[in-house]
């Protein structure tokens, strides 16, 4: 397979096409980290939770040793935490492409989405399952991000506002949370990078994406590599500007911290 | 020990285990509080001092045993912890100021919220107390522009937005430079002479001699001595606290 200088001005006549799959990329990417990121913190959340039903049974007195550890084992459990965390080890130990055809078949193989297309050009009904399997995906790694942002917050903080009396919820919201996102934005912004990337996977599902229209453009020209270079060089484009912006923001936020 | 059932808390046989009593950091403390009380806890490190007055507002829950503040039990009741945290102020080793709002937001933050007192009335209190630190000038900064002594006193002071009836100290000079420990006692002295009712964990015992009118010498979890400043600088009568106290005051 030979690249030629040919092969490349002949894309040309198809940059439209690639122009379409760059808008789409950006726009899942976007929409994923959007709805990925409301996932994600509801899961930090339930992931941090301290719902315990069996707490009670901490309380029983007895001079049985191992009976005491049994009780406080049960009195540990934490359903919320658990089907939190059995999402993220779904979602971790699946890949991602298996996640997406489960998305599209299965689960929108019941739900009937309104067939139409957007911005001229692109399909809801294979935009949006493909938009939903990556939130689903991209959620479940953010929680671990958000979760370590926000314990990351010295436990001080949390002591010094419940000796004030604020609740739990007026803690978080006025005291951690505000702290916590200088841990977190950075990394959320990373995890935009990372679907830019990952978010390739959706041509399979017909997402007119970058990858897709390379696909489109091999078969209309018989050109093989010259469209992979494309789509090489619009990725790397997408990215490399971005993760530059990203630390350079973030090294700023750690300079405002030494103010 | 007193055994008037009007103290203002009344602990008894307060246990803190760790790993199923394989550590006791307290080990059956009993002791009584009456307003008004100057009380400094003393004792070598690990001895129970931080979880003893930790678990005085419930940031440490205790394994057994019983806290009655004011008439009423806090260990394992139902009683809306958030309200009872609001009559007990405490100020930590490590201020524990909250770094991303100013030193005015550190001390209005928690009246607006908890107590609903609205903005002008809780920040025209923040300032007048600021200033009875000398620190009003300094209302608009963000705790890293202060000093270890200032950041004290402003937690010092955020405690006292809230108008509690007791102040609880752990070891709130132990991080500074020896140069800014005499400015944050002041203010400590200031308060106690004020009426406040206080229990202080600290390492000061220039402090608790001065200041204290009780002093309580732990040691492996509980209380060993107890007294006057008098009864335990000059006529202590354990091995233990003379011991200690050879090691503490020759240094």
């Amino acid at each position: 397979m030979t690249i030629s200088w040919s092969n490349i001005t002949k894309l040309l006549n198809y940059s439209n096409m690639f122009q379409q799959g760059l808008i789409v990329t950006v726009l899942l990417a976007l929409c994923t980290v959007f709805f990925g990121f409301f996932l994600a913190f509801g899961l930090a959340l339930m992931l941090l939770s301290d719902v315990r039903p069996l707490r009670h049974l901490e309380k029983i007195k007895t001079d049985d040793m191992e009976r005491k550890k049994r009780l406080d084992f049960i009195a540990r459990f934490n359903p919320v935490k658990f089907i939190a965390s059995a999402y993220v080890q779904f979602v971790r130990c699946t890949p991602m492409l298996v996640q997406i055809f489960l998305v599209y078949y299965i689960v929108f193989g019941y739900v009937t989405l309104p067939k139409f297309t957007f911005l001229g050009f692109i399909q809801f009904e294979r935009f949006f399952p493909a938009a939903v399997a990556l939130a689903l995906n991209s959620g479940g790694y953010m929680s671990a991000v958000i979760r370590g942002g926000i314990e990351g917050v010295d436990g001080g903080q949390t002591e010094a506002a419940r000796s004030l009396g604020m609740s739990k919820g007026q803690t978080m919201f006025h005291i951690i949370l505000p702290q916590a996102v200088k841990n977190i934005l950075p990394a959320v912004a990373n995890e935009f990078v990372t679907i830019i990337k990952e978010s390739s996977v959706c041509y399979t599902i017909g997402v007119q994406d970058i990858m897709f229209n390379v696909k489109s453009v091999q078969s209309a020209t018989f050109i093989i590599a010259e469209p992979l270079l494309m789509a090489t060089f619009l990725y790397f484009c997408l990215c490399y500007p971005t993760s530059k912006i990203i630390e350079h923001v973030e090294r700023r936020m750690r300079q405002s911290d030494n103010r | 020990m007193t055994t008037d059932n009007k103290a203002l808390i009344q602990v008894r046989n307060l246990k803190k285990h760790y790993n199923y009593g394989k550590l006791k950091a307290l080990d059956g403390v009993n002791i009584d509080i009456n307003k008004g009380d100057v009380m400094v806890v003393i004792g070598p490190s690990g001895s129970g001092k931080s979880t003893f007055l930790r678990s005085l507002n419930l940031l440490e829950e205790p394994t057994d045993g019983s806290i009655i503040f004011d008439g009423q039990e806090i260990v394992d009741s139902k009683i809306n912890l958030d309200a009872f945290r609001q009559r007990m102020g405490m100020v930590f080793q490590h201020f524990n100021l909250f770094p991303h709002k100013t030193i005015l937001e550190n001390l209005t933050l928690a009246p607006q919220i908890v107590k609903k007192a609205g903005k002008e009335e809780t920040e025209k209190r923040a300032l007048e107390l600021l200033d009875r630190v000398g620190l009003k000038d300094r209302a608009n900064a963000y705790p890293v522009q202060l000093s270890g002594g200032q950041k004290q006193r402003v937690a010092i002071v955020r405690a006292l937005c809230m108008n509690p009836e007791v102040m609880l100290f752990d070891e709130p000079t132990s991080a500074l430079d020896p140069e800014m420990v005499g400015e944050v006692l002041e203010v400590m002295k200031e308060l106690a002479k004020a009426g406040m009712t206080m229990i202080c964990v600290t390492h000061e015992m220039g402090f608790a001699r001065e200041v204290g009118n009780r002093v309580v010498f732990m040691a492996d979890g509980n209380i060993i001595e107890e007294g006057t400043p008098e009864d335990i600088f000059d006529h202590p009568k354990s091995a233990r606290l003379k011991d200690f106290l050879g090691k503490v005051l020759e240094a």
